[in-house]
This record gives structure tokens, sequence and C-alpha cells, in this order.
């Protein structure tokens, strides 16, 4: 079994609900608890709202939490952001390198995959144009290109598993599966139970921003399956 | 983690730059002929139509204005930079300093083309180049450090309390003229004229004006507590910043 590399302990996140300083705050996450080890592909299940998205920001980094504890070892966690930073004017290379720095990767590190990327983004000489001439699939191939090229110790992914056309999809689908296969740590949030049930070894199940169960896929969907069929009575 | 930053405060800026000449047919023509129009109605209102100028006018004006747009979009710019980027402050975990840092550099670059064609000018009106033009760049630098720090002030506030920006262009403006940006102050008297020697626009413009027009170093007790002054901002700004950096993602947008 891998080191502990990110522990959440009855950690809740509140929000403001208005843009004004009296305003009232409402609480996306109220009381989880999680545990990541290292080259654990862990799945994250839950209802519309249950809070899924904002735990992925929590183990990211970007929201600490307002209570409970969170106790990280020294890892980069990185959630998988497509387009970010994205600059209509400039190029597709400009941009590459541009949302590359955003997601963490130094500027020589950026360059040398350039190539790579523009390949798998299939836009020849697109590339060199500013993205506003782009179609919308267009730049999706690119923001999906240059994302996938972020390696950190943990993997974070909210359902941006498939993107573009048909052919597309099925491309940075692959890849996204080669990556989860190459022994990273990977957090990853989806609807979809197959891919869950196809790529991650263990699942948190959270519900209303509290943990309702965390363990083995089998289990955890048995339980999951259970509650949906035969909801507690209100 | 540090060169990493540098890194993206680096190609930000360019990448800023670029975007903002792309945006206009004119494209960069417009960072030299937008403050060459405002500089224009100053001195047709304030010299031509009310006369109150006087030989030195334009030179006095042309200075006063380039150092001051440069400072105002610093303290503007940089200072709504975290509020127009929020969504990108809820994606990705960066340090919000990156987004007012990156607006005050890429009008930083602006600033220097400007005063290039300010010097061009100044030349051609009989005020060359000079000795004493080294002095500049520790000028140049107090200047940068106290308006950064003052737009990192407003950068900390302005997500929690947007409305601030509706006031801070009507400041500013009172700071214009209270500062010795249009017309000189030395008909001030009293008490007006104790807070001018404390205010700390009034001093490195009365500095830029020695160097370039009169080939004179500043007057360096004056700079100095600008100095002071400059990196008591600095430092209270980035603090402010990083104080309320947690904040910055929950809030509502």
């Amino acid at each position: 079994m891998g080191e502990i590399v990110i522990e959440l302990e009855h950690v809740g996140v509140a929000f403001a609900s208005q843009r004004n300083l009296a305003g009232a705050r409402y609480w996306a996450l109220e009381d989880v608890n999680l545990t990541l080890r290292r080259g654990e592909r862990l799945g994250v299940i839950g209802r519309n709202g249950a809070g899924k998205s904002t735990l992925l920001r929590v183990i990211a980094g970007i929201l600490r939490p307002d209570r409970g504890t969170i106790r990280r070892a020294p890892v980069s966690c990185q959630l998988l952001s497509l387009a970010l930073g994205f600059v209509s004017h400039l190029s597709g290379r400009d941009n590459a390198i541009l949302s590359g720095l955003m997601l963490g990767l130094r500027r020589r590190e950026i360059e040398a995959r350039l190539p790579a990327i523009r390949e798998f983004s299939e836009l020849g000489d697109f590339f060199e144009r500013p993205i506003a001439t782009y179609s919308a699939g267009m730049n999706l191939r690119l923001a999906f290109s240059v994302a996938i090229q972020v390696e950190p110790d943990v993997l974070l992914i909210d359902e941006v598993l498939a993107v573009g056309d048909a052919e597309f999809q099925e491309k940075s689908a692959a890849a996204l599966r080669a990556r989860m296969g190459e022994g990273h740590t990977v957090v990853l949030v989806s609807h979809d139970e197959a891919q869950i049930r196809e790529r991650c070894d263990r699942v948190l199940w959270i519900e209303h921003g509290r943990s309702v169960r965390e363990g083995g896929r089998d289990e955890v969907f048995a339980a999951y399956h259970d509650v949906l069929e035969h909801p507690a009575p209100a | 983690m540090r060169r990493h930053l540098i890194e993206l405060v680096l190609f930000s800026t360019y990448a800023e730059l670029r975007a903002e000449a792309a945006r206009s047919y004119l494209g960069l023509i417009w960072w030299v002929l937008e403050p060459a129009m405002m500089m224009g109605a100053f001195w047709l209102v304030f010299d031509v139509i009310l006369k109150t100028g006087g030989p030195d006018y334009l030179p006095f004006l042309l200075i006063g204005m380039t150092l001051w747009q440069w400072m105002k979009s610093c303290i503007t710019h940089g200072g709504y930079a975290i509020w127009s980027n929020l969504t990108m402050v809820r994606q990705v975990n960066l340090p919000p300093i990156v987004f007012p840092l990156v607006a005050m550099l890429s009008d930083t670059v602006k600033f220097a083309l400007i005063f290039l064609l300010l010097v061009g000018i100044l030349w051609a009106m009989g005020y060359p180049p000079n000795g004493s033009y080294w002095a500049l760049i520790p000028l140049f630098a107090a200047i940068f450090v106290a308006a950064a720090g003052a737009g990192f002030i407003v950068a900390a506030i302005v997500p929690l309390v947007p409305d601030l920006r509706f006031v801070i262009e009507q400041v500013l403006t009172v700071v214009m003229f209270l500062s010795g940006v249009v017309f000189p102050l030395g008909q001030v008297t009293g008490l007006l004229k104790t807070f001018m020697q404390f205010n700390p626009v009034a001093v490195v413009m009365d500095d830029a004006r020695r160097i370039l027009m009169h080939d004179q170093l500043p007057n360096w007790i004056g700079f100095w507590k600008v100095c002071v002054i400059a990196i008591v901002l600095c430092a209270a700004g980035a603090l402010l910043i990083r104080a309320l950096a947690p904040r910055y993602p929950k809030l509502a947008s």
C-alpha cells in the first residue's frame, strides 16, 4: 500500500452566496473525509450539487477549508483544466505556452512539447494562427492537447475525459486512459459509472457535502445503488 | 516554483501586450496616440484657453502627464486585475498577486515607449538629454514600487468590494490636481503647502522635471522619503493580497 499523499478530516468549505459585505454563506462541503495514497486511482461519485467539483478544488489547493483539517505530503496536485488562460487574439502556439505555464509547467518543458501538442491537436498551419479563427472543436483540441501534457504527482480530473468530434473523442479518451495507466495518482469525478468502474480502484461517495462511504469500488457502488433504488422515506 | 512564476508573469505580460495590439486597427499606435490626445486636451484647456501656463508650460505638462498616466494605469489596471480574473482564480492554484503584476508590467512597457517619445519631443523643444538622466533610474524604480504598492492595496480590496472601482477614478483625479501634474503648485501656501511636501506624487513630479528640464539631480531628502513610503505601500499591499487570497475563490460570481 502506497504512502498517504493527501488526507482530509471533517473538511468543510463555505462560499459567499451574494456579492455584498453582509452576505450569507452556504456550505458546499460540510463534512468530508478522504485518504489518498500514492499510485491510487480514486473515483468520486454523488448526485448533482453533492460537492464533487468543490472537493477537487480543495485537493488542488485552490480552496482552503473553512473547517476540518487537510494534510498533504509535498506533492504537486493539478486540476486538468481545459483552455486555462486562453487569449483569443494569440496564436495556438502562444496559447499553448500560456496555458502550460498556468497549469504549472516550466517554459522549457512546454517548448519541448510544442511539436507533440501541434501533432496531437491536428491543427496543422492553424497552430500559428490566432485562436479567434478556430472553430469550437479546434479550440477544444488545442486545449486538450495542452492539458494532457501536464504531469503532476496527483492528477485531478473533472468530467473532461473526451472532447471534440467522435474521432478526437476516441483519441483524447485513449490518451487519458494511457496517462491514468502510467501509475499516477488520480482523482476522477464523473457521472459516468462505467468510466469510474473501468479506471478507478477505490471510490468515495459524497452527498450534500458529506462523505457517505469510501472504500473498494464494488462495495461503494453496491451501497450507492441500494440507496438510489430504495431511497429513505423523507 | 519562484522561477516558474517569473516565467508565467513575463509570458503573460507579453501575451497581454500582443493581444491588446491585435484588438484594434491601429494596434501599437494607440499606446502613444491615446496619451498624446489627452496631453493635447490639457494643453488646449490650461495653456491656450485659460492661459494659466507659462513659457515652460508645455514640457512641464508633457512630463507630468506622461508620469501620471503610468502611475494611474498601474493603480487602476493592476487594482482591478484580481477582480477581473476571478474565473481563473477559481480554476488554478496561483498566487493572486500574479494578475496585478502582469497588468502593471504591461503598462510599464507602454510607458517605456511613451517616455522615449517624450525624450525626443523634449529634445526638439530645446531640452536635450543631459548628465542628470542617470537619476531617472532610481526615480522610476521608486515610482513603480509606490504605484505597485497602491495598486496591490486596491487589487486586494476590489474583489471583496467591487463598488470601490467607482470611487478610485475620482480619488485619482483629485490626487492628480493636488500633485502638480497639470499646473505648478508654487502659489500654494499654508497648510496645503505642508501637505504637498509629504505628497509623494508631487515630490516625484518635481524631481522628474528637475532632471529632464533643468539638468539637476533630485531633492534627495524628498526622494528617500518617497522610497520609504513606496516600500511600506508595496509590502502592505503584497501582505494584504496574501492574507485575503483564500477568500477570492469563494466569492460569488
